[in-house]
């Protein structure tokens, strides 16, 4: 009975192992293991020494379940109740090696001892977690700037495209926002806020020390929409995402680092590890959560013969044999039909990703060889993602100094695309949204037609043709080792190259292909180059002082080049080749830049007890005139580890204490190439013949963008870190911001580039992590983070409008993106008409009565991800919130019509709340019109907030038992279902409230034909073998 | 191993020297603003560069023509972007769009010419630059400076005259409008500049002197300088082996027509310089957006055989039985734009002498552009009678054309035919953002 109760409670223990500690640390330890030692723990034949001991604390006490196992064999057992085990080992000389969740384990020798006492030390993992900063490593308790590390473990099984767009809540500070339910496509990722206008606000993402182009080469238009760069990588290959915030950390990175740094590193292997190869196979399917609610046949109809009747004319839904002015009525309201769109266009998408993964090294080599396949449909038909990756990373040891090592990724991207918003061609939801219901699909003959000036939507489905194909290629080769004593010298030589095909091709049937088909091909190529060499010097210079020196320089360049075609007049629908048209013309450009840098960063540690950080870097960009070639970008950071003083040293409520505050300067240099040089360009032709033209004035004092940050943090570890809270507060000041400056047009030209903008950034965020539940069957992990940043435009000459009828304003003194409207007071309950705010008091309302009315910044944003283990179950779930931004229902702006465009526009069913006679209190006026008082473009009555709470993801795992798995030949096997966005509150009225329909960056925050993030389910299994 | 730490220090010196020449990067697609016109070929390619600007979309390529054309009393809007309704109600927000690109393209035009007219000059003359090609450049820049100068004034009334190139963004902007009268006189100061420098040939898609003719006829008669007004157009009715009325009447535009002996001066537009009006024009099935439709009133007069004749021809019926306008119907859109035909001097001619009283003569004009339309020739008249037939002649000869809102603000008319009740409104406001940004710069009365 003793000894299958001890059989059991190992198993239990392993099998918790298994489940709660990292797949590294459970691999590690599982490959010690077998069923064999399980089954058979103290085969007599293999012993000849019986050790016994006892594991306490660091307090002294007890700690029962801590796994004993001798090393390098599969012989182990686990501690009873009081902490005593006993052992049988073939040797009096061999090593145990001790374990136990929330410890850190401990090899004891033996050396002849047969009865031993062990401590074992509470786990401060989080502290020692080393973390990846620019151009090196750190441990986390020593850092001086404000990193956050994402493991990617916990986020890659979220479907979307990119691995940015899954880091939504995960991190304080950074707000993402999906755009879009097209899987692959751009999604706005901002680090504390935006800090420019025109500029890129955009973070640096590194990976593997290459720098990714982060920024579209789709040129084919999809409705304003745009592909992203950075979808091209396989979640699946990264093991973690560091975010770089402040000015300390990101100042390295000098003139690309003012919008934040996101470090990407993916998997390698280990020296001395056996093979281990993990499959992961997962299904799903996604659907839309609701579809727009609209009107039918005959609500349109009545809608629309109110209109004509509030206008005082004849009502055109009116029997067919009743002809006016020569014109005959259409029919009676309830004599018409409705016909449903959206149901043709929508259904449910399916989701399939498999990834094969082989790691492991000998003493000179490590390796990590992996490939992944994953395809996601679109719920809007027929658009469709589908990437195939290869990644090889290796390392081989020269000498007991050099080591070389390369990084690989190689993928392919395929999307079959469509524009789903702004059109009107080939607009899938202009045609299948913003088509009135009660229209016919077909005419008289039964013939397929387009109508209200849209494409039909069975025959766009039928032949919808628009493709891409995105090759990427991201490579890194290093020398890495010990110059001399203390110096380690390192060289790297990296290259991100993406080749983006693409095309469409429009036949007869569809408005862009009339009358006889049009074809476009496009190829940009993208070439970015690195070179980067590093020299760091770290040493204890005298007892307690540590003093770290790095020196480096890059050189960087960057070409972009494009060739496209178009043809039009096709013989029949059968050729699609621009070779096959009447008429074709061709386009092509190139354009270059270069960046030459040199930086250093000399850090000091007292006793780890005071922490000193000063960083400089210059950068000298081909984008500057030659007096403002150069930038230079300095950072200053201390920390305080109050808990190492010895007034809290033995504090054992605090387990750790940090303070830290830091400044420094970074910039931004995101403009075009060229755009300091006044140009004369070709490409201006007349009857055929070359002309030429200006293009641009020059600007020889435009200079780089400058943000200065500051940032003071504080880091508290409570109950041996169970509760570990991080808080900081920054301040950053974008002064020289460069914009195309308006200029008269009297001079000829619109704009010129110059340093006019000033805008500010300030905010506060907050994390705090938990370990609410800690025993050996059950764990319960939380962590959450929230974070508020306030965005103002402090200097900006004239305001500059974007976006639909004018929606978005930059204007000084408020954030960015603010939204410009006739803000609707009231309906008038005894007219019916709607009665806007007379901002000037003139007596009517014109331009002069658009205001400003909220942004789409959040007042509050975060996100709380709890983690449960029990047993061999496992469970991740995700909330991601945001509070008090603005959003602009476009769709329900058109949709909203009053019936004035009749079959022009589809009439949503929330226009039926219509004041219809005195008394009506409701907040939607009768109809006068398009663009007129009631109906009038931009009123603020389709500005929506945009708030929500949404449940990410919910990612439910079970781990087979051990000896199971081992039955399939297997160490591991999982098998898990998520669910992504199964739930979202929201005040919002239309789909999903981070819709936008166009990937400007000054356009964010207006919903046009946008398909909404879809809800889904995937299950799949995880081998390891 | 020894050597590595050789190639280290090597590398590490490498890009201290190679930094200053990789951080020269110059494109590939422009060159520097300071060498522009240096020669023959760039001087040749710079003056190309100014009628691309003249072709633009903003301006005769749709958006400057649409304001002539939308204000009048032929189209109606039947698109999606509300801007447009603006010029057909007469009430025109100084944020409209088209006003503001129209504005910009235009002033664009008038610096290109002033680089032109600036460098050319310099540009010395040798055996393959002569003396008559530089001229001629130069003149071609005048002529499309004038006309430039007089859209602007018979469009925005005064505007601020620039007459030098831009050469930083400190130059020609807080520049206080001239007068109309001022900027009239611009207009004829180039085009007496442009005369003698011309050739006396014919060429309908490049400025000659007699397309300066041209213009003149039509700019005497907007000063109402009708004696002058007949004389220059006489010179180009009088050239009848070059400038016929074409019969039928789409022979100066169906079956992709270009050039006929109709035009004086017409853009060029070719499939990689595409004229984007048919894209407004033609309906969905056609490719194109129908953002505006000849209206019911035009449709009835253009296809009663009594006033519209052979002109029925510019409007046609889609899938849907819905009017649309077909002046500009080609795929690619290669459509020229038409800037002076030789009807209009007809009616040129036709109004100056029934101004001067020869009624006869103004009827044999009139009689000409109606028998080309295959109507019957109308009788004898009394002067006010005949002005108005030429009129409503006008209006269905240019139906999709920008005349008929000039002709009837430069003839009083506009308030009693288009009820434009505030006569401040009759020219353009100037566009709302150009004010924000040059203090120079003032609204017209009434905006």
């Amino acid at each position: 009975m003793k000894k299958l109760l001890q059989k059991s409670s190992k198993l239990l223990v392993l099998l918790a192992l298994y489940q709660t500690a990292s797949p590294a640390y459970a691999a590690k330890y599982s490959l010690n293991l077998t069923s064999k030692s399980i089954s058979q723990p103290d085969d007599p034949t293999s012993t000849n020494a019986n050790i016994s001991g006892k594991v306490v604390t660091a307090a002294g006490e007890p700690l029962p379940g801590v796994t004993v196992i001798v090393k390098n064999t599969q012989n182990g057992t686990t501690t009873a109740t009081d902490g005593t085990f006993q052992l049988s080992v073939a040797k009096p000389t061999e090593v145990l090696v001790f374990s136990f969740i929330g410890y850190t384990a401990k090899e004891v020798p033996l050396n002849n001892q047969k009865n031993i006492q062990v401590t074992l030390h509470d786990d401060v993992k989080a502290l020692s977690e080393v973390v990846v900063v620019g151009y090196g490593t750190q441990e986390r308790r020593n850092l001086v700037g404000s990193v956050t590390k994402v493991d990617a473990a916990e986020t890659k099984d979220i479907p979307t495209g990119g691995f940015n767009a899954q880091l939504q809540g995960k991190v304080a500070g950074v707000q993402v926002s999906s755009n879009t339910g097209v899987p692959g496509e751009a999604v706005a990722l901002r680090v504390r806020g935006a800090t420019s206008i025109n500029s890129s606000n955009e973070p640096l993402y590194v990976i593997d020390g290459v720098f990714l182009n982060s920024s579209s080469l789709q040129s084919i238009g999809t409705g304003g929409k745009a592909t992203s760069p950075l979808a091209d990588i396989n979640p699946a290959d990264i093991l973690s995402v560091e975010v770089l915030k402040d000015a300390s950390a990101t100042a390295i990175y000098g003139s690309r680092g003012a919008n934040g740094v996101i470090i990407v590193t993916t998997k390698r292997g280990d020296f001395n590890q056996k093979p281990k190869i993990t499959f992961n196979a997962s299904q799903g399917w996604s659907k839309a959560v609701k579809l727009w609610d609209l009107t039918t046949g005959p609500e349109h109809a009545t809608l629309v013969n109110e209109y004509y009747t509030n206008i005082g004319k004849p009502k055109p839904f009116r029997p067919a044999t009743e002809v006016i002015n020569g014109v005959a009525g259409l029919g009676l309201p309830e004599e018409q039909q409705t016909y449903d769109r959206l149901g043709k266009v929508f259904g449910t998408a399916r989701l399939q990703n498999y990834d094969l993964a082989l790691q492991g090294g000998t003493a000179n080599t490590k390796y990590y060889i992996a490939g992944g396949y994953n395809t996601q449909e679109s719920i809007l038909k027929p658009i469709t993602f589908e990437r195939a990756s290869f990644k090889v990373n290796l390392d081989q040891v020269i000498n007991d100094k050099w080591q070389v090592g390369v990084s690989n990724t190689f993928g392919r991207t395929f999307r079959n695309q469509a524009r789903a918003g702004d059109g009107p061609a080939g607009g899938l939801l202009q045609a299948a949204l913003h088509t009135p219901t009660y229209l016919a699909p077909t005419n008289e003959q039964g013939v397929p037609v387009g109508r209200a000036g849209f494409d039909n939507v069975d025959l766009l489905l039928e032949n919808y043709d628009v493709h891409s194909v995105s090759l990427r290629y991201l490579g890194n080769l290093y020398l890495e080792g010990e110059l001399l004593p203390n110096v380690r010298f390192r060289s790297s030589w990296g290259v991100d190259y993406n080749n983006y095909d693409e095309s469409e091709y429009w036949n007869t049937y569809l408005i862009s292909g009339s009358p006889a088909g049009a074809a476009t091909a496009a190829t940009g190529q993208q070439t970015a180059l690195l070179n980067e060499q590093t020299l760091t010097f770290r040493k204890e210079i005298a007892p307690g002082h540590t003093l770290g020196v790095l020196l480096g320089n890059t050189l960087q360049s960057n070409v972009l080049s494009r060739t496209s075609a178009t043809g039009t007049g096709f013989a029949n629908n059968s050729f699609k080749l621009i070779s096959a048209a009447a008429v074709s013309t061709s386009s092509q450009s190139w354009t270059k830049n270069t960046l030459t840098s040199f930086f250093s960063r000399v850090d000091y540690n007292y006793h780890n007890r005071y922490l000193l950080e000063l960083t400089f870097r210059a950068d000298g960009s081909s984008r500057f005139g030659n007096q403002n070639k150069w930038g230079y970008f300095p950072a200053i950071g201390a920390a305080w580890r109050a808990k190492q003083e010895k007034f809290l040293k033995d504090v054992n409520a605090i387990s750790d204490l940090k303070l830290k505050v830091n400044y420094g300067i970074t910039g931004n240099q995101n403009l075009p190439d060229f755009a300091n040089q006044g140009l004369w360009a070709g490409g201006s032709p007349y009857q055929g013949q070359p002309g030429t033209a200006p293009q641009q004035l020059g600007n020889e004092n435009l200079k780089w963008e400058r943000t200065s940050q500051i940032n003071a943090g504080l880091e508290l570890g409570l109950l041996h870190d169970r509760l570990g809270l991080e808080v900081n507060v920054y301040h950053k000041y974008t002064k020289d911001g460069l914009l195309p400056t308006a200029l008269p047009a009297t001079t000829g030209f619109s704009t010129y580039w110059d340093n006019v903008a000033e805008v500010s950034n300030k905010g506060f965020e907050l994390g705090i992590n938990t370990e609410n539940i800690k025993t050996a069957g059950f764990s319960w992990q939380t962590n959450f983070n929230i974070s508020r940043n306030i965005n103002r435009i402090e200097k900006l000459p004239t305001p500059l409008k974007y976006g639909s009828r004018d929606l978005i304003i930059q204007q000084e003194g408020h954030p960015l993106y603010s939204f410009w409207v006739y803000k609707q007071l009231y309906v008038d309950p005894q007219t019916g008409n709607a009665v806007y705010e007379d901002v000037d008091k003139n007596g009517s309302i014109t331009t002069a009565d658009r205001q400003i009315y909220g942004s789409i910044w959040p007042k509050y944003f975060g996100g709380i991800t709890n983690n449960f283990s029990y047993r061999g179950f496992d469970a991740n779930i995700f909330l991601a919130f945001s509070y008090g931004n603005k959003i602009y229902n476009h769709n329900r702006f058109f949709g909203e019509g009053g019936g004035a465009r009749d079959a022009a526009r589809i009439i949503f069913a929330s226009n039926l709340n219509r004041w219809q006679q005195p008394g009506d209190i409701t907040d939607v006026p009768k109809a006068d019109g398009v663009n007129v008082n009631n109906y009038r473009d931009g009123g603020s009555r389709w500005l929506e907030d945009g708030s929500y709470l949404r449940l990410r993801a919910v990612n439910l795992g079970y781990t087979l038992p051990l000896n199971y798995a081992r039955r399939f030949k297997m160490e591991a096997v999982r098998v898990y279902v998520v669910g992504s966005n199964l739930f979202t509150a929201t005040k919002y009225t239309g789909l999903d409230p981070e819709s936008a329909a166009s990937s400007d960056q000054n356009q964010q925050g207006i919903d046009l034909g946008t398909p909404p993030q879809p809800r889904s389910i995937q299950v799949g299994v995880n081998l390891t073998l | 191993m020894k050597s590595l730490k050789y190639i280290i220090a090597f590398s590490l010196t490498l890009p201290l020297g190679a930094c200053e020449k990789l951080l020269d990067v110059q494109p590939k697609s422009a060159i520097s603003d300071t060498q522009t016109i240096v020669d023959k070929a760039s001087a040749e390619t710079a003056l190309r560069g100014v009628y691309s600007a003249l072709a633009d979309g903003s301006y005769y390529g749709t958006g400057f023509q649409s304001i002539g054309y939308l204000s009048g009393d032929n189209v109606q809007w039947t698109g999606s972007q509300s801007q447009v309704q603006e010029f057909i109600n007469h009430k025109v927000n100084a944020d409209n769009a088209t006003i503001s690109s129209a504005w910009t393209a235009i002033y664009r035009t008038i610096n290109r010419a002033n680089n032109v007219l600036a460098k050319v000059p310099q540009v010395a003359t040798n055996v393959t630059f002569s003396e008559t090609l530089r001229n001629q450049i130069i003149g071609e820049a005048y002529f499309i400076r004038a006309l430039a100068y007089f859209d602007l004034a018979r469009t925005w009334g005064g505007v601020p005259i620039i007459t030098n190139p831009t050469q930083s963004p400190t130059e020609n902007w807080n520049i206080p409008k001239s007068t109309a009268a001022e900027t009239y006189a611009q207009v004829i100061a180039d085009l007496d500049l442009a005369e003698p420098l011309l050739p006396e040939t014919t060429n309908r898609f490049q400025a000659t002197r007699k397309t300066v003719w041209a213009l003149k006829a039509r700019y005497f008669l907007y000063q109402q300088d009708y004696a002058k007004a007949e004389e220059y157009a006489s010179k180009l009715i009088g050239d009848a082996a070059n400038y016929q009325l074409l019969k039928p009447y789409n022979a100066f535009f169906a079956n992709n027509a270009r050039g006929t002996q109709e035009s004086v001066f017409e853009i060029f537009y070719s499939a990689t310089e595409t004229n984007a009006h048919r894209n407004q024009w033609q309906p969905q099935t056609n490719g194109g957006t129908r953002q505006w439709a000849p209206n019911s009133t035009l449709v009835d007069l253009l296809n009663n055989p009594l006033t519209g004749g052979s002109r029925s021809a510019l409007i046609a019926k889609d899938n849907q039985n819905r009017w649309y306008g077909n002046l500009y119907y080609r795929s690619p859109a290669t459509d020229p734009s038409f800037v002076i035909r030789v009807a209009e001097l007809y009616l040129i001619r036709a109004e100056a002498r029934a101004q001067q009283g020869n009624i006869t003569g103004a009827l044999a004009d009139l009689n000409a552009v109606r028998d080309r339309a295959e109507l019957l020739p109308l009788e004898a008249f009394t002067t006010e009678e005949i002005l108005l037939a030429i009129e409503n002649e006008h209006r269905l000869e240019f139906a999709f054309e920008p005349h008929r809102w000039y002709d009837l603000v430069r003839t009083g008319r506009a308030q009693e035919v288009l009820q434009v009740t505030d006569t401040k409104r009759l020219v353009m406001p100037i566009p709302a953002e150009q004010l924000l940004i040059d203090p120079g710069l003032t609204q017209n009365d009434g905006y």
